[in-house]
Parts: C-alpha cells; sequence; structure tokens
C-alpha cells in the first residue's frame, strides 16, 4: 500500500492513530536482514492491546534479537474493517505496514474467550485460512498463548501450535527451531511434530478426540510421538528474566497508559472461582531492587508519569512498603504517581494506606466477591465484614468519600440470601460513613457496587459446576436491584447473555470449532463489546452446528469425567481440584500458600512460594 | 504525526520533555502538570512546517541550544525542533496562517469553479462551536489570499486566538455550494504569521 491510498484510508476513519504507527520506541527494521518475521496479534483494538503487558514483554523480547523482527497486529475497528474489505486491503502490521500473510508467524495472545471470533475474523482480513488443516504450506505458522490456551479446544482447529504457560523462553526455543526448518527447507507436518517435543508446546493437530454416547468426551490421545500430556512452562527466575526497557508510547490514549511494572506472578490466595490463582502458580516474586530500578528505567524511557505495580495481588508483595520507600525516593522529585491495583482487604494495613496516600487519592476498591461470610468461605475468599469495615473505617477517617465494590452473581450454592447480603454490606457501609465523626465534612458517600456473572473456568475447583441460566441470572440481578434502597450505593451489573457464551467457549471441547466458525461467517465480533455482542447469531450458529450450548455452561460435570483441558498440565492437580470443590461445597476455607501448603502439584518446578520458609 | 490530535499532541510533548531530562516548569496546582501551550492548534490530518510551542525552563541558565538538541534526539523522525528561543511576540500577534492544499488532480476546470467560489464578495456558512453551537460566519473577509501552482492552491487564512478560518471549512463550504465532486487533498500548514504578514517569532 503506498503511502497516499494509506493517508486517504487513515483520514477516513475514527481515530487513525490506532494504525498509523511509528510510535516512540515502536521498533523499524531491514526486513531483508532478518531470519524471522512475527506478527504479534491482539484481537482487539488498539487501546486495549497496547495496554497489555505480555505484548510488550515479548515485543521488546523478540525484537531483542536481531535475527527477529515483531511487528504488532490489532483488530481494525468496524469502520476500517468497512473500508479494508471494500478496496481489497489486506491485514497490515503497524510497523512495516507489510502484508500479515507475508509473515513467517502469526501470534495471538488470547487474553479472553470473548476475543475468539476476532481472531478468525483478523485471518480472514490478512487473507489466510482460518483451519489449520487449510494452511498447507509451512508459512505462514499460526501460534497462540495468554490465559485461555488452558483450554484451546474450542479453537483448537484453528491453530497450529499453542504455548502453555509464560512464554519468554518457550516462544524462543520455538523460533529456533522454526529459523533451522526454514533454512533446510522441511514440511510443515515435520516441523509441528518436532515442534511438539518441545515442552510448553502444545500442537493439537497431534490429538485425536473420541466421545461417549452421552456427548462427554471419552479420550483425548497424542498421535505421532506427541506427549500424552503438555505441561505449561513457567520462568523459575524472575531477577534473571528479560524485562523491557522501554515500552513503546502511544500517541492515543488507551486503556492502561502508564508504566506497568510487574512485581510478581502468581498468586497465594486460592480463591476457587479464580482462574488466574491456579494457573500461575506457583507465586515468584521479584526483588525490590529488580522491580526499583526496572521502574526507574522504563520511566526514563517513556517519559510516563504514572506507574502501576502489577500483580494478582499486590498487598500480598512481602516487601510492599520497603518497596515503596525506594520508589517514592524518587518518583516525588520526578512528579512521578505510583498506583498499587489488586489491593486485598485483610492485609491493607494503616501505614499503607498511609502511604498511598500520599501518592494519590482516587477512589478505593475491593473486591469481597460475595455477600455472606457462608458463601465468601465457599469461595475460599477469605476476608471477613469486619475487615471489610475496618479498612472502610480507616478510608474514610483518611478522606475517602468513595468506595467500590465488586461481586459475582451465580456462584455455586448462592441463595438469595447471599445476594441480600452484598446489599446489607453496600448499607453497613453507607451506615458507617455517616456514624463517623471524623468523617470529610459536607460531602456525601458513595458505594459502587459492580456485579459480574460468575463463569466457571477449567482449572478451578468450580470447574465441575454447573454456571446458572441467563433467566436466572436475570432474576438474580432484578432481585439484587430490588434489596438496595438508598441512592447513596449504585449498583451496576454486567450483561447476562455474554456471560453465558463465556462459559460456552471457557469450558467447550472441540466439537465448538464448526460453532465459532459458523459465528463469525454471520458477522460475530466484538463479542466482547456490548454494542456488537448478537447472542441471536450464536444461538443460530449453535443450531447450524446441532450443538447445545447448555450442556457446556449449564451441567455438572462428574468428577470422573474426562474434561476437554484434562491433557495440558498446569502443573495443579484434578485431584487437588476435587479436594477444593468437597471443601467448597462444606464451607472449608483452606490457608493460603505462606501460611500452609496445601500439596496442589505446584511444588514440581522446585521453585518460589513453594519453597520460601514458613 | 498527522494523525494525532491537538489533546494527544500536548500528552506526546509531555512526555517528550520529561524523556529528554530538561528542567521545565510544572504549573503549581493540585494536578501539576508541565505547562505548555501550542500557538494554534493543528487539526488531525494535517501537517505542519513552522509549529510554534511555549513553555517555561526553571533554570535561566539553562543552554537553549542543549534543549533544542535533546529536545530533538528524544523526538520520532516525523518531529523536528528547528529553533528555540525567548518569545520576541506574544503569540497574541499571530493573525494569519498560510495552508497549501495539494490535490490528487486538479483539472482546469476544478480550479476555476475554486476560483470562482473564493472570488464571491460572501459566502455564509455554518460554523460548529467548541460547545457544539452552530453559528453562521462569513468565510470570505477570513481568505487573506489564495493562488494556484501546478496541483496546489495556497491560502492564507485568519488565525490565531480570536478569529480562526480553518481550511476544512473552506472546502466543505465549497462542495456544498457548487456540488463539485470531490477531490482528495492533503493539507499542510506552511507558515504563521503575525499582524504585518511577517513570519512570527
Amino acid at each position: 500500500m503506498d503511502n497516499n491510498e494509506f493517508e486517504k484510508l487513515l483520514l477516513s476513519v475514527q481515530k487513525p492513530g490506532r494504525y498509523s504507527g511509528g510510535e516512540i520506541n515502536s521498533v523499524i527494521k531491514d526486513k531483508t536482514a532478518v531470519d524471522v518475521r512475527f506478527a504479534f496479534c491482539f484481537p482487539d483494538i488498539y487501546e486495549i492491546g497496547m495496554s497489555h503487558l505480555g505484548m510488550k514483554i515479548l515485543y521488546s523480547q523478540f525484537n531483542s534479537r536481531d535475527d527477529i523482527w515483531c511487528e504488532r497486529v490489532f483488530a481494525p475497528w468496524v469502520d476500517l474493517e468497512a473500508l479494508m474489505r471494500e478496496r481489497g486491503i489486506p491485514l497490515f502490521a503497524l510497523e512495516s505496514r507489510d502484508p500479515v500473510k507475508d509473515f513467517d508467524i502469526i501470534g495471538f495472545t488470547l487474553q479472553y474467550e470473548m476475543s475468539y471470533t476476532n481472531m478468525l475474523n483478523m485471518l480472514d482480513l490478512a487473507g489466510v485460512p482460518p483451519r489449520s488443516k487449510d494452511r498447507t504450506d509451512f508459512t505462514p505458522l499460526v501460534v497462540a498463548g495468554g490465559p485461555c490456551v488452558c483450554n484451546p479446544e474450542p479453537i483448537a482447529e484453528f491453530v497450529d501450535i499453542f504455548f502453555l504457560g509464560e512464554g519468554e523462553e518457550v516462544d524462543l526455543e520455538l523460533i529456533d527451531l522454526y529459523k533451522k526448518f526454514k533454512k533446510s527447507g522441511g514440511s510443515k507436518a515435520e516441523f509441528l511434530r518436532e515442534a511438539a517435543k518441545i515442552e510448553g508446546v502444545y500442537v493439537p493437530s497431534l490429538y485425536e478426540t473420541e466421545y461417549n454416547q452421552d456427548g462427554t468426551l471419552k479420550s483425548v490421545t497424542a498421535q505421532n510421538g506427541a506427549p500424552a500430556t503438555v505441561k505449561k512452562r513457567i520462568i523459575k527466575d524472575l531477577d534473571k528474566l528479560y524485562y523491557p526497557e522501554k515500552f513503546v508510547v502511544p500517541f492515543i490514549d488507551i486503556v492502561h497508559d502508564r508504566v506497568v511494572q510487574e512485581i510478581f506472578r502468581g498468586c497465594i490466595r486460592g480463591c476457587r472461582f479464580c482462574q488466574a490463582g491456579y494457573i500461575y502458580r506457583p507465586v515468584r516474586e521479584k526483588s525490590v531492587d529488580t522491580v526499583n530500578r526496572q521502574a526507574k528505567c522504563l520511566c526514563e524511557n517513556t517519559g510516563y508519569d504514572e506507574i502501576s505495580l502489577s500483580s494478582l495481588s499486590t498487598s500480598d508483595y512481602r516487601e510492599i512498603e520497603p518497596l515503596l520507600n525506594k520508589l517514592l525516593e524518587w518518583t516525588t522529585e520526578k512528579r512521578v504517581s505510583l498506583s498499587l491495583p489488586s489491593l486485598r482487604i485483610d492485609n491493607f494495613s494503616d501505614e499503607l494506606l498511609e502511604k498511598i496516600k500520599h501518592i494519590r487519592k482516587s477512589g478505593l476498591t475491593f473486591a469481597p466477591e460475595a455477600g455472606t461470610q457462608r458463601l465468601r468461605d465457599v469461595i475460599n475468599k477469605n476476608v471477613t465484614e469486619e475487615e471489610i469495615l475496618r479498612t472502610c473505617k480507616t478510608a474514610f477517617a483518611g478522606g475517602y468519600t468513595a468506595v467500590k465494590l465488586y461481586f459475582m452473581l451465580g456462584l455455586p450454592t448462592e441463595t438469595d440470601e447471599d445476594l441480600k447480603g452484598i446489599a446489607d454490606l453496600g448499607q453497613k457501609i453507607v451506615d458507617l460513613y455517616y456514624a463517623l465523626p471524623e468523617r470529610p465534612k459536607g460531602k456525601s458517600v458513595s458505594v459502587s457496587i459492580s456485579v459480574s456473572t460468575f463463569v466457571p473456568k477449567p482449572f478451578t475447583p468450580f470447574q465441575f459446576e454447573p454456571q446458572i441460566t441467563v433467566d436466572e441470572i436475570r432474576r438474580r440481578q432484578e432481585y439484587l436491584k430490588s434489596q438496595i434502597t438508598t441512592k447513596k450505593i449504585s449498583l451496576s451489573y454486567h450483561d447476562s447473555a455474554t456471560g453465558f457464551l463465556e462459559g460456552v467457549l471457557a469450558r467447550g471441547d472441540r466439537r465448538l470449532c464448526d460453532v465459532v466458525e459458523a459465528a463469525y461467517k454471520k458477522g460475530c465480533r466484538f463479542d466482547s463489546w456490548t454494542e456488537h455482542f448478537d447472542l441471536e447469531k450464536w444461538l443460530e450458529a449453535f443450531e447450524d452446528c446441532k450443538i447445545d450450548p447448555a450442556f457446556y455452561a449449564n451441567r455438572t460435570r462428574d468428577f470422573e469425567e474426562v474434561l476437554p483441558w484434562d491433557h495440558l498440565d498446569y502443573t495443579v492437580s484434578k485431584d487437588f481440584f476435587i479436594e477444593e470443590n468437597k471443601k467448597a461445597k462444606s464451607a472449608k476455607t483452606s490457608p493460603n500458600c505462606r501460611e500452609k501448603c496445601s500439596a496442589c502439584g505446584a511444588a514440581c518446578y522446585g521453585e518460589g512460594v513453594c519453597f520460601e520458609k514458613r | 504525526m498527522k494523525f494525532v490530535s491537538h489533546l494527544d499532541m500536548n500528552r506526546f510533548m509531555s512526555r517528550l520533555v520529561s524523556r529528554a531530562g530538561i528542567p521545565v516548569w510544572y504549573t503549581e496546582g493540585f494536578n501539576r502538570h508541565f505547562y505548555m501551550n501550542f500557538a494554534v492548534p493543528l487539526s488531525l490530518g494535517f501537517e505542519g512546517l513552522y509549529e510554534v510551542m511555549d513553555f517555561k525552563l526553571t533554570d535561566d541558565d539553562y543552554s537553549l541550544s542543549e534543549c533544542l538538541e535533546r529536545m530533538n534526539k528524544v523526538c520520532p523522525p516525523d518531529i523536528e525542533f528547528f529553533k528555540i528561543g525567548e518569545p520576541k511576540e506574544s503569540m497574541k500577534e499571530i493573525a494569519f496562517a498560510e495552508y497549501r492544499l495539494r490535490f490528487e488532480a486538479l483539472s482546469d476546470e476544478f480550479a476555476e469553479r475554486l476560483t470562482g467560489f473564493l472570488s464571491q464578495k460572501s459566502v455564509i456558512c455554518e460554523k460548529t462551536g467548541k460547545k457544539g453551537r452552530v453559528k453562521e460566519i462569513d468565510i470570505i473577509p477570513k481568505i487573506k489570499s489564495f493562488s494556484f501552482d501546478g496541483n496546489e492552491l495556497t491560502l492564507i487564512l485568519n488565525a490565531g486566538n480570536e478569529d480562526t478560518l480553518n481550511p476544512n471549512l473552506v472546502l466543505t463550504a465549497f462542495y456544498a455550494q457548487t456540488a463539485a465532486p470531490p477531490v482528495f487533498c492533503t493539507v499542510t500548514r506552511t507558515m504563521l504569521f503575525n499582524k504585518k504578514l511577517k513570519p512570527f517569532e
């Protein structure tokens, strides 16, 4: 595409800065001087994809090698897509503007199930056949990683290779193998067989699936020498791990437009609904010095004036206070602000609150997740009402007037009593505020309650549980609404239909590939965008393929049932999940990893919290 | 860079001076930020060859040439800072801007129609203000001069805080009045002038 044509195209769409490239720290290389061209695709728009830390890490890491040129590709918004289709312009990468189909490897990061149709749409826009079997040439290879890959079966027929777990090592091992094959001229089939020998690489076409009469999975069998189970990869020592010195700094405003500094991976908590809490085990921390050095370097190279500390539970970082002290030594002078997302209520000390008060006064956000102690025990969210109220009290006394609370609706064993508990807790916080003599004078309190729909996910103790039906979700949402009687509390909840489809795709098997393709052919894309999500089209797609979505979303699985992801080894054992499920049903909590090891299986790596002195 | 809006450009500059590590002055309020001003905002999609911005340094003795060098060093290739200095005139002195409109193809007929349009005594058209209020304005008195050269039309239009005319509005009014088939054109702002039509410094 020549410059003139490109300009014309961009001047006809909203936010052309999404597609123009040329940002600070974006990488331009001589394409004739590299061996491997990698198109890193994020199946959503620029503003979302550019906020994603994993992509920043791998983009920089790949480009730190002279023989690889990694470029970024995002899903064009519907306005640009229409023009591209009309004018026959294929999907292009931001850096070179070259067509994606000319790349050696097309890699997708799959962060949420609702982006699957975008992946197919991007392949189609690129002019690449969506099905793996229809891509007989060696290139382009289509690979994917990210949390959704822990059950990639609903998209297994579109992707040649999945990366399980953390990508920093395994991705490069695969690229090296690719280089070797490209030079020697091997076939795709040979390459895939060879790739399957790398730990953490899952080649779905090498696995045969069989089903029982009742529709459940009978077996998944490895073929052609592929391993019976594929074990996820982790990075053992985060202090020695590559971390970018630069981030690409967008011109346009993106969702998270700041330095994102990772402080640890994994989570010690074991909340039973939370997939991230299990698939990223074991917890491994970066040292204070590493975090401080990396954050400072990123600020200098980007010009950002905000750092966000990133992890699944910031206050579980063992040396959070020394870290904040160290960061504050230079951030105050440089006018860099710190934000600490993902704080927990139970270890949110007065000192910590005092520190972040200096940093920035915004709202406080907590995630009790459930309205009653019984249900919080079921989900192993080990926070108590007293802790929540105590923290709010400290916060109000410190001048805060807004609290945001996150809950989930439809958790296993949930009753109307539990829903009422959500409204009651909100009311108690409002009452607490007005009973407090030292509350900010003349200001009203605002409690925002945000309720998402629980979706049972693979690799959690609730992977066996049915999701409640869309009608039941709506009934419970209405009931909750009726329980809130004050305007000081505002309630928002997620669309019930989106949660249903997410539930189907999350625990789906390979037969859903046809449905995903059919839905995309009917025009489904940007399913995570309320204005584009079209449940009717999806239901038609299920019907066309003669597949009942309720079989996947609303059915209870026996502990003995073969699950579509059983051949993928995220090191936390199925037996552990069964035990946790039983404990959940009797509302028994489990200790966190630092209190006591529950022998989940993640200790097999010989690293991390499993080997800390208790 | 032409696809960067004015608001995004402000943020871009703030990060740029931070990367450059020059001692710039920040506002003193609750939300302290880098204080900087563009003389005349440039519309999204336009290129600019002579753009003026102003900011303060906290250190009076800081070398301006070093400042220029450092800023250029951390800048993407699409932008160059070519001059830095104490302001000679107030921003308020800016009165005109020169725009070069390069048409993809400019037929004699099209140029004639455009000339005829621009030579009228008065053209009233609607302009949407910042707050979405629509008002009627006469664009002709705001057009200082126009000339053709090959595929290019050069316009000198009123510019500055008080009274600004965007060349896009001229084109919109032209197409609306004449129903001529639109021809793609790129717009470059080539100069900012003071009241005496001398380059603003």
